[in-house]
Parts: structure tokens; C-alpha cells; sequence
């Protein structure tokens, strides 16, 4: 490195002023202008945040997030040279750390979780779709599913109720299958159940209904093999009709 | 009409900016930051307007006047996106936006000396050498002065000899300077080395205080500033000019009014039927 010990002081007490607002007396600036470079700097992160988590943003009280983004940004040191990946790091860092916040407001992670999860499926690089054919045997044919997705739980029932409302009473155990629509690159919800995420991982293993069936069955309170085709095969229609299902594996 | 006023690219007005027709730039600008590594809805728009435009990159991250190494990996990530697009222009800002590991998402001034310019000027070489291209460095906005042991103008002019790189002017950028910092912006035009200028910025700013206007490129471009395109391109060989636009966007039509501004300033200032013109600029535009 060419820099002197005092220039790169210079450019990092600078740094640092933008990210905690605390001012090195060493640090040789106009002290009438450069609150400005904290504003902006302070602005651009904070957008980005309360774009990334809205839901957040309006379940805290303003000073409450204020102080979260302002603490995260002053302890943090922010990897992403993608500025719309850097709200992950925000996630990584609440949940990393024990907080009132969070024990007041024991949801948080969930719903963070959530937020993430729709700018990560909207964003992220396409994944390769395999060759499939739309029409075959639900119970003996493999399913070919759409790669880009992911399956959440939950705490707390924050994809189906306002953060505001939720309460202990609403703790359980939640599961949501979030997946990104090839044609129009929107992101779809749709809150499942444990047994449908247990069929749907099985299912993107390449693993046929039928051996999926029988592996579950005796597990679950079905009177029989028919009831349990019964109730899963007009689930996975549905899961076609909304392009999550891509069809079957062509042999 | 000529093809060398560009736009810079925001998703805000992709929709329009794709169905209306109401902007007909000559090219785009766009941040390979916001567009590298991503897939769905953004790259289906983002792959339709570079079907139909020419792309110029203009960095955020890269962070060339950072006292910490170089980030190769994300060097990576940009030469292959350069390689995708064809891209023949990539600027990056003379400022610094990463510093003890920690990337701040904006432009920080960089202090005015020798020991930065050996720094600076040496990181530019090695992206040079790796991208194996020519970068165009950006003049940048600042509001105070960090520790500086010389001028602005001389700082500008030996990284850009040392560095041996091509110069941004950002014509916005030296009008907000010479009011916040009190020279004479037509002096320091002369004193820009002017045969290294590759690529023009135009932008609008917003005065906060008596004496101090913030480049937030939210507002048209004013006349003064107008004026001193007017001014400057009378002394730069023909390059491609950008309109940047990032907050509160207007109608298209507007942005196009600007556009056209911009295009009658340079169809008189600049011979742009003459064929040695036409090698000072990117093959497409």
C-alpha cells in the first residue's frame, strides 16, 4: 500500500464518522458540511432497508427501527458490493444478536425471514428448468418441479396475519412454499402444511408419489392409501395449475 | 437526431421506458452492480433493453480510492459482465465507498495527496490491466475538502497521467465544486487534461444551504449548467454524453426534452457528420 498512516487515518475516520456519527477530532474536514456525508450515506442504507422489510418497518415504532438500522450499520461492517443484497446481511445480523427488540417483538425473526425471502426468490440468478412433459401418472410418474423456490417455518403465522395482531397465543408451526413463476418472474405464496413439505422435499429428490406415499403411511391419520391419494393428488393439481409443478420427468 | 446522448437505465421507468416510446436515447448507462448475479423479472427487462440499446457501465463499488486491497473477486464479476454486454465504456467514480472492510453504498471524497495519488493511480493500472481495457475515471461531487494538501484540479491531473486512464467529466459535478469550494469552473475546465475526456455526465442538484449545493441528480439539469456543457464541449472531442436521473423521475417526455437540449448543444459544437468523428466513440453509438 502507498497510503501514509495519516491518509488512510483521514479516509477512515471518515468511514467511520458515516457509519456511527462519531466525529475523530483529527479528522481534518469542514465540521460545517460534512454531517452531509453521514445523511446520505445514512439514507441510502436506510432506504434500502425499509425497502427490503416493510412489514418490519411498519410493525416497529420509528425510533425503534431508527435505532436498530443505526446500531446495525455502526456494528456491522457490510460484505454485499450488491446494495440489494446487503438487507440479508441486516437479517444475519438481528438474528446473530439477543435483544430486547426481539423479546419484545418475538416474531421479528420470522418475519424477517419472510421479507428476505421475497427479495431473494425475485432477485436471484435463474436456475436451469429440466426438460419435462406436462402429462403423466401423478403416483408412478416423477415429478419435475420449478427450481426456484424455497420452503420457510415458522414461529409465528406472519405470511397470513398483520404482524400488529399476532400474538403468543398464534404460536404453532407454520410452513410456507415460496416459488418464482418463470413466465412473469413474480413470487408466489402459499401456506402449507407439514405433511405437504415433507412431500414436496421428497418430491424434488426425484422420488415418486407412490414410494412417497408408502414411506409415510402408518405416520400419518389417513384410513387408507386411497384417502391419502384422495387428499394429495388434487393438492399437487393445484400446485401444477399455479406453475409450481412443472409436469413429469421425461424416462 | 445522433446516437450520442445516452440515459442512465433505473428500473423506476423500465416499463415505460420499454412500451411508450417516449425516450429514444442513443444508449444506456447502467451500474453493473444492480444488474450482475440476478435473474428473473430484472433480467428478462434488463436483457430486452440491451437488445435494442447499446450499454455503457459506470461502477459503484469498485471503490478505487479505498485504502484496502482490491476486490478481485468482484472484478471478476464485472469483466465477465463487460464480456456479456459487449460493454465499451466502464467509469468508475474518483472517490472511495469501502474502508476497513465495510462498504458504505456511497461516494466518499478521497483526501488530496501525493501518497493517494501513488495509491490510487497504481489500483487503477492493476483494473486496467485486468479488465484489459482503458477505465474512465469520474470527477466527483464533494463538500468538503478531506486533509488536502493540494487541488482538486491537480489531484484530477496526475492520477489521470499516472494511471494513464481516460477521464469522466461530470460538467454537473465541477459546477457544484466551483460553487461549494468558490473557483472559477470555466478555469477549471482548461485545466482538466481535455484530450483524455472519453465519456460526459449531465445531471441536475439541489441547493440545501446559501453555499452549498448537493449533487443528488433528482432535479433537471439547470441552465448554468447548460451553459457550461455548452462551454466544455467546445473543447472535448466528440464522446458520448449521459443524462443521469435517479430520483424523482419525471414524465419521459420531459427527460427527452433534456436529451434534445443536450443534442443541440453538441450538433453545433461538434462536427458529428465527419468521419474522424466518428472514431472517437463507441463502434455502436
Amino acid at each position: 500500500m502507498n497510503l501514509q498512516k495519516n491518509t488512510y487515518r483521514q479516509q477512515s475516520d471518515l468511514a467511520n464518522y458515516c457509519r456511527t456519527n462519531i466525529l475523530s477530532g483529527s479528522l481534518k474536514v469542514r465540521k460545517d458540511r460534512v454531517h452531509h456525508y453521514r445523511r446520505l450515506v445514512f439514507n441510502v442504507v436506510d432506504d434500502s432497508l425499509r425497502s427490503a422489510y416493510p412489514l418490519l418497518n411498519n410493525l416497529l415504532p420509528p425510533k425503534q427501527w431508527d435505532l436498530l438500522v443505526k446500531e446495525f450499520f455502526a456494528n456491522h461492517a457490510c460484505q454485499s458490493t450488491k446494495i440489494w443484497q446487503m438487507p440479508e446481511e441486516f437479517y444475519q445480523y438481528v438474528i446473530s444478536k439477543e435483544s430486547a427488540l426481539k423479546k419484545k417483538y418475538p416474531l421479528m425473526e420470522d418475519l424477517m425471514k419472510f421479507e428476505w425471502t421475497e427479495v431473494e426468490l425475485f432477485m436471484m440468478e435463474n436456475e436451469a428448468y429440466p426438460s419435462f412433459k406436462t402429462k403423466g401418472d401423478w403416483l408412478n410418474d416423477v415429478m419435475i418441479i420449478n427450481p426456484e423456490y424455497k420452503i420457510l417455518s415458522f414461529a409465528y403465522p406472519v405470511h397470513i396475519k398483520n404482524a400488529k395482531y399476532i400474538t403468543a397465543s398464534d404460536k404453532g408451526n407454520y410452513f410456507l412454499l415460496g416459488f418464482r413463476e418463470k413466465e412473469t418472474g413474480k413470487v408466489q405464496f402459499m401456506d402449507i402444511s407439514a405433511i405437504y413439505t415433507v412431500i414436496i422435499e421428497n418430491i424434488a429428490k426425484e422420488i415418486k408419489l407412490i414410494d412417497i406415499i408408502n414411506a409415510l403411511e402408518g405416520q400419518l391419520n389417513f384410513d387408507s392409501m386411497d384417502s391419502m391419494v384422495q387428499q394429495i393428488v388434487p393438492f399437487l393439481k393445484k400446485l401444477k395449475e399455479k406453475g409450481f409443478i412443472l409436469g413429469f420427468k421425461v424416462e | 437526431m445522433n446516437n450520442y446522448i445516452g440515459i442512465g437505465f433505473r428500473k423506476e421507468f423500465s416499463d415505460e421506458f420499454l412500451s411508450s416510446g417516449k425516450l429514444k436515447p442513443g444508449f444506456i448507462e447502467v451500474a453493473p452492480e444492480n444488474w450482475m448475479g440476478i435473474g428473473g423479472y430484472w433480467k428478462k427487462i434488463f436483457k430486452q433493453v440491451t437488445e435494442k440499446y447499446l450499454v455503457l457501465a459506470h461502477g459503484l463499488s469498485l471503490s478505487i480510492g479505498s485504502p484496502e486491497d482490491l476486490d478481485w473477486t468482484f472484478l471478476k464479476q464485472v469483466k465477465d459482465f463487460i464480456k456479456e454486454y459487449d460493454i465499451q465504456i466502464y467509469s468508475e467514480h474518483l472517490s472511495y465507498s469501502k474502508c476497513d472492510n465495510a462498504h458504505l453504498y456511497d461516494l466518499l471524497p478521497v483526501p488530496f495527496t501525493e501518497d493517494a495519488i501513488k495509491h490510487i493511480s497504481n489500483r487503477i493500472k492493476h483494473v486496467q490491466d485486468f479488465l484489459e481495457m482503458k477505465i474512465a475515471i469520474e470527477n466527483v461531487s464533494y463538500y468538503t475538502p478531506v486533509a488536502a494538501e493540494m487541488t482538486e484540479l491537480e489531484f484530477i491531473n496526475e492520477i489521470v497521467s499516472e494511471a494513464d486512464c481516460n477521464l469522466l467529466l461530470d460538467v454537473n459535478n465541477v459546477y457544484v465544486n466551483a460553487f461549494n469550494h468558490k473557483y472559477n469552473a470555466i478555469e477549471f475546465i482548461h485545466g482538466l487534461p481535455l484530450e483524455k475526456v472519453s465519456y460526459i455526465h449531465m445531471a441536475g442538484h439541489e441547493q440545501v444551504e446559501p453555499d452549498l449545493i448537493i449533487d443528488t441528480h433528482g432535479a433537471n439539469v439547470i441552465e448554468l449548467v447548460y451553459d457550461l456543457f455548452d462551454y466544455t464541449t467546445r473543447f472535448v472531442r466528440p464522446v458520448p454524453v449521459l443524462l443521469e436521473r435517479d430520483f424523482n423521475i419525471p414524465d419521459l417526455e420531459v427527460l427527452q426534452d433534456e436529451i434534445n437540449k443536450l443534442n443541440r448543444i453538441i450538433s453545433i459544437n461538434w462536427d458529428l457528420q465527419n468521419e474522424s468523428t466518428k472514431k472517437h466513440i463507441p463502434a455502436a453509438v
